[in-house]
């Protein structure tokens, strides 16, 4: 074999293996992951290659600091347990600066933002924040979930959760996913 | 003998080899390939987004990966015609096979939600995809990597300003752009000067690989430089490594081919001798001299520092051995802040710094114009217009009246468009074989 052909087939696997060990990974989570349900808001932003996607943002967005923290704002890893509440909501139960296992551990970015009626608060970087849709679809998207919490309803980001890896598979209104909303509401 | 009666057959053989020609019509058939492919690829992955919401996961995923598959085969097909495959054809299928590899990383990011910065994934595209600007040469792609890895090493340089080392390495995953971005830019060797080590980019190529080059390098002297802070982060050493970063650029090593073409082709002269003149101006002024030489005290303790030292010293030995004596001028303009620096207190004023910029900058021009009059490599229009740029910011900021200004900068003008002429004329002269004088 040629020294070129066989540089492009090594670049050709390389770029084989690049897409499938993410669809690997993200795959077996999806089919073994634990499912938990958060509460989120979901505005519509846009990625210069990925095109349009609800930026998700959990409404649990601070917790107060766990013991040790350090102060002065730069972002630390912490391990956070969360625990399902009656509506079928997970939030928060805990969150350890050293590293925990368990079904419902997910391991989060978290700051500490100063001190709320005496208590010393950290603000959390959860490891999804985007829920891509079409480019038709997307405004629509937006304009039913801002509705939809005028209304007092809530917005829920469905999450699969494996080894301490997350992926979100679905933005729920009401128990549906939104891009059925969307989509029924379109026709 | 040949056909003219003065080169035998032998020697005609021998220089049509060494000099082969580019066959008629080839520029234009290698835009036109790499255009046709870039709308292609484009439009096929506008087709796939479109379609989106109407497709189960598994089948998104085939479509994301079917194109890559298709492309891979057509390059291999290309590859295997060896030399027979047409220019157009190679670059063709090495930005269709690019754009493929483009879609597949991005659609499977899309389709698990997956966060993280664009530019992470333009990082995995550029390595994955410029082997292909090697075995097909494509110089489409080439480009494509350059201004990816140039965006990459910005981004990590910009998200970095806001953290601390262990920080940044730790949970936030920013990567140390300085040996990342000198690793990737040797991306291109295989292409340029590839194996037998006589490949060289075309001229749009070269602009945009110096460009790329002094882009990325101011970016990791930013990364090397920055001090984060409460409100705003601390940039104090980053002029003195700009300017070494753009010197390196400036004294990059030329052949003899290289160093005997047009100031016009040579864009790494203009481009970072261009930045290390900005930056000199910038220094005739009292505040940023100060800044400056602050500056070297500052990065006196860091590793790339005197790296790109001792990088500028050895190109430096380099173009004076062979005789690049106006490029030398203007790399001279780096040493300012470093001889200046012991020689100030801490708390001294930035005014002989600014002064002694003004007559580096002065003799500087005046050595170019000279080099160029006495038949060596030189720019006397350059050095005309730095003068004259001198001149006019020190008229700017100088105590007289606003009709003094404005007669000076008139006689200023005319004076530069004269000698704009003169040097024009001069050129013409000597091109025609007469005297210049």
């Amino acid at each position: 074999m040629r020294p070129a052909l066989a540089v492009f087939a090594v670049a050709a696997v390389a770029q084989w293996l690049l897409p499938l060990s993410g669809i690997w990974q993200h795959e077996r989570v999806i089919s073994r992951g634990t499912l938990l349900r958060i509460e989120c808001a979901a505005p519509d932003p846009y990625d210069p290659l990925r095109g349009r996607y609800l930026a998700v943002r959990p409404a649990q967005s601070t917790v107060s600091q766990p013991e040790g923290f350090p102060r002065g704002g730069d972002p630390v890893s912490v391990w956070a347990t969360l625990e399902v509440g009656d509506a079928g909501l997970a939030r928060i139960k805990s969150v350890s600066l050293e590293p925990v296992s368990g079904p419902t551990v997910m391991p989060l970015t978290a700051r500490w933002t100063g001190t709320t009626n005496g208590t010393d608060v950290i603000s959390l970087e959860w490891p999804f924040d985007r829920f891509y849709l079409n480019e038709r679809l997307a405004p629509g998207a937006d304009k039913l979930v801002a509705e939809r919490r005028r209304d007092g309803k809530q917005t829920v980001a469905e999450v699969r959760l494996l080894d301490g890896r997350a992926v979100l598979t679905d933005i729920l209104l009401d128990g549906v996913s939104v891009r059925e909303l969307v989509k029924q509401g379109a026709k | 003998m040949g056909a003219g009666g003065n080169v035998t057959a032998d020697g005609a053989r021998t220089l049509r080899e060494r000099y082969a020609a580019e066959p008629q019509g080839g520029l234009a058939q290698l835009v036109v390939g790499a255009v046709g492919a870039l709308l292609i690829g484009t439009g096929l992955i506008a087709v796939l987004a479109y379609n989106w919401d109407d497709f189960p996961r598994w089948v998104r995923i085939g479509l994301a990966l079917g194109p890559l598959a298709v492309t891979q085969a057509v390059s291999w097909w290309v590859l295997g015609r060896g030399e027979t495959a047409k220019p157009w054809q190679r670059e063709a299928a090495a930005v269709v096979q690019t754009l493929a590899v483009g879609a597949a990383i991005t659609l499977v990011s899309q389709i698990y939600n997956l966060p993280g910065k664009w530019t992470d994934l333009v990082f995995w595209w550029c390595v994955v995809s410029v082997p292909l600007a090697w075995v097909l040469r494509s110089e489409a792609v080439a480009i494509a990597y350059l201004i990816g890895i140039a965006v990459w090493t910005i981004a990590q340089a910009s998200e970095r300003t806001s953290y601390s080392d262990a920080i940044a390495s730790g949970a936030i995953g920013i990567a140390d752009v300085r040996p990342w971005f000198p690793l990737l830019l040797a991306g291109v060797l295989p292409l340029w000067p590839g194996l037998d080590l006589r490949e060289r980019p075309a001229p749009g190529s070269r602009l945009v690989l110096a460009a790329s080059a002094l882009l990325g390098l101011l970016a990791v002297a930013a990364y090397a430089t920055v001090r984060p802070a409460h409100m705003f982060p601390s940039f104090t050493g980053f002029p003195w490594l700009a300017m070494l970063s753009a010197a390196a650029l400036l004294l990059f090593p030329l052949d003899r081919g290289g160093i005997a073409e047009p100031l016009a082709r040579k864009p790494q002269v203009l481009l970072g001798g261009g930045a290390l003149v900005v930056m000199a101006l910038i220094g005739t002024f009292e505040g940023p001299a100060r800044d400056f030489v602050m500056g070297v005290g500052v990065t006196a303790s860091l590793g790339w520092c005197w790296l790109l030292l001792a990088v500028v010293v050895a190109f430096a030995i380099l173009a004076f051995r062979q005789g690049r004596f106006a490029v030398l001028a203007v790399a001279g303009l780096a040493l300012v802040p470093l001889l200046a620096a012991p020689l100030s207190a801490d708390d001294a004023s930035g005014w002989p710094v600014a002064i002694t910029y003004s007559l580096v900058l002065l003799a500087t021009a005046i050595a170019l114009i000279a080099l160029e009059f006495l038949g060596r490599q030189g720019a006397a229009r350059i050095g005309a217009a730095l003068i004259a740029l001198l001149v006019i910011l020190r008229m700017a900021d100088a105590d007289v009246s606003l009709l003094v200004k404005g007669l000076a900068f008139i006689v200023i003008g005319s004076g530069f468009l004269a000698f704009n002429a003169f040097v024009t004329r001069r050129r013409r002269v000597v091109a025609s074989g007469g005297s210049p004088a």
